[in-house]
């Protein structure tokens, strides 16, 4: 099995995380990827690499596609019926289509965060260590560790360390997200999708979710879908440009709003179309 | 030239009325150019006096335009050509109105050689006007046009302008020894033609901004033209 990304769904606690500096240009490979849902086309012939440790922001009018694809990228599709897919998504050197993958584990190690905030109607301690305790992880130190961990990672310990039993839904809306992306790194993925993360939060809030992201980036591969193109500015190292399903343009994010190479993608970020 | 309006009407307006601006200005600008000329040339000292009139209509542009090309990236968070194009603008009007300032300083110059009898060295300052006058045109001419062909000519025939100034002082300096009573006009006329240099300064920094605006290329502080 490949040993990344394959794993018994009650595995031990995962301690690795890579902290090597240099990061693989090519550590999630879409190629040649195409998605229908059913007979509809939805993505066409993708090819592209996102580096390691950067953020990467994926933009586009709606219906492009690019929430289609980040879904893909930790196969959630599969939960719609009448999917399939054509060409491969690699991630560090592994289809996560190989057979001999479990789909769960590669979840945990994708993780994802969604445009609304979906705490579980549980306390704030429950919701971090929910995943550890999916994977049958009792030990309470260890718990208590990564609740910690996890917490101040994103961002919310200082605010929450005195209420940890308190319920989850008694947090702010921006708090309520932070506390997922506690939730989603938990496990210590090595990739993080957040699909428009910031759209149902205040200014501040928002500001305190693209600061996080900043500072996640050190460990974590991020690709972030955001209808905000300044948010895509200030939060990105690469920009993916999508529409109608294909790729339209792909490079650094000061090339893609200083500069694009395309006229199409001009024609977007200018605001002469979308 | 972008061939698309944008989607929101009121940042097309917005980039369109400050374009109008700076057009405007350079408009006023030429104008004073030419008043200078002509006041020096056919002694017209009410020409003079306009220059130095008109000149609170182009500082208040310039005031105009800084606040309108702020206003455009507050409000609307421009990208790519549209950002060139703002901070292009801006930039231009800061040159237009140092040209400005240079017809000016030549204007009220004028008003000192015209209470005394034109000397025949005065005609030798034409051809420096004519030079300095292209340039200025043209230089806001491919601004206007985003024409970047003409715009790859000012930076060599700024040099030609720069010459052309460095030889009239010369040969103005070096007939001062036989032409004593003509000296405090020859150096009026000097630092006329050092005016007219500098508009060549700005009609150059008015090209390579727009060259950037248009292809993303710095081209400042080159050396080869």
């Amino acid at each position: 099995m490949p040993a990344v990304l394959s794993e018994p769904v009650s595995s031990d606690f995962p301690t690795t995380v890579n902290t090597s500096t240099d990061g693989r240009p090519d550590f999630i490979s879409i190629q040649n990827f195409s998605f229908f849902y059913g007979a509809k086309q939805a993505l066409f012939d993708i090819s592209m690499d996102i580096p390691e440790r950067q953020v990467t922001a994926f933009i586009g009018p709606s219906g492009c596609g690019k929430s289609t694809l980040l879904r893909n990228l930790n196969r959630m599709n599969e939960l719609i019926d009448g999917i399939r897919h054509t060409g491969d998504i690699v991630i560090h050197g592994h289809s996560i289509y190989d057979p001999l993958i479990e789909v769960i584990s590669l979840r945990k190690r994708v993780g994802m965060v969604f445009q609304k905030s979906n705490p579980f109607p549980k306390s704030i301690y429950e919701n971090v260590v929910y995943p550890l305790r999916v994977a049958g992880q009792k030990t309470k130190t260890i718990l208590d560790e990564t609740v910690e961990r996890s917490l101040k990672g994103a961002a919310l310990w200082d605010e929450v360390k005195d209420r940890l039993h308190e319920s989850a839904l008694s947090l702010s809306g921006g708090q309520m997200q932070r506390l997922c992306i506690a939730r989603a790194i938990a496990n210590r993925p090595e990739i993080l999708l957040m699909d428009e993360p910031c759209s149902a939060l205040d200014p501040v809030a928002t500001v305190k979710v693209e600061e996080l992201i900043q500072e996640l980036k050190s460990q974590f591969t991020i690709v972030i879908v955001t209808h905000n193109m300044q948010q895509a500015t200030r939060c990105s190292d690469k920009t993916a440009f999508f529409y109608l399903g294909r790729l339209v343009e792909f490079a650094d994010t000061q090339k893609i709003f200083a500069n694009p190479s395309n006229k199409q993608t001009e024609d977007y970020i200018t605001g002469r179309f979308g | 030239m972008e061939s698309t309006r944008h989607i929101l009407t009121s940042f097309e307006s917005a980039l369109d009325n400050l374009r109008q601006d700076v057009l405007l200005m350079s408009s006023l600008a030429i104008r004073s150019l030419e008043n200078a000329k002509a006041g020096l040339l056919e002694r017209d000292e009410d020409k003079c006096n306009t220059v130095i009139a008109d000149d609170g209509e182009i500082d208040d542009l310039e005031i105009r335009v800084d606040s309108e090309g702020i206003e455009i990236m507050l409000r609307f968070h421009p990208f790519a050509s549209d950002l060139r194009n703002v901070i292009a603008a801006m930039k231009t009007s800061v040159n237009l109105e140092r040209a400005a300032d240079q017809c000016v300083g030549i204007a009220r110059r004028v008003r000192k050689l015209l209470l005394h009898e034109q000397i025949p060295e005065t005609l030798r300052i034409e051809p420096i006007f004519q030079m300095a006058a292209s340039l200025f045109h043209d230089a806001i001419q491919a601004y206007a046009e985003s024409d970047i062909e003409l715009a790859s000519t000012i930076k060599a025939r700024d040099k030609e302008l720069d010459v052309l100034n460095r030889e009239f002082a010369d040969a103005l300096t070096d007939l001062m020894p036989q032409n004593a009573g003509h000296i405090r006009a020859f150096i009026e006329l000097i630092f006329i033609a050092r005016s007219l240099e500098r508009i060549g300064d700005q009609a150059k920094n008015i090209a390579e901004d727009t060259i950037y605006a248009v292809t993303v290329k710095d081209v400042r502080h080159t050396l080869k033209s």
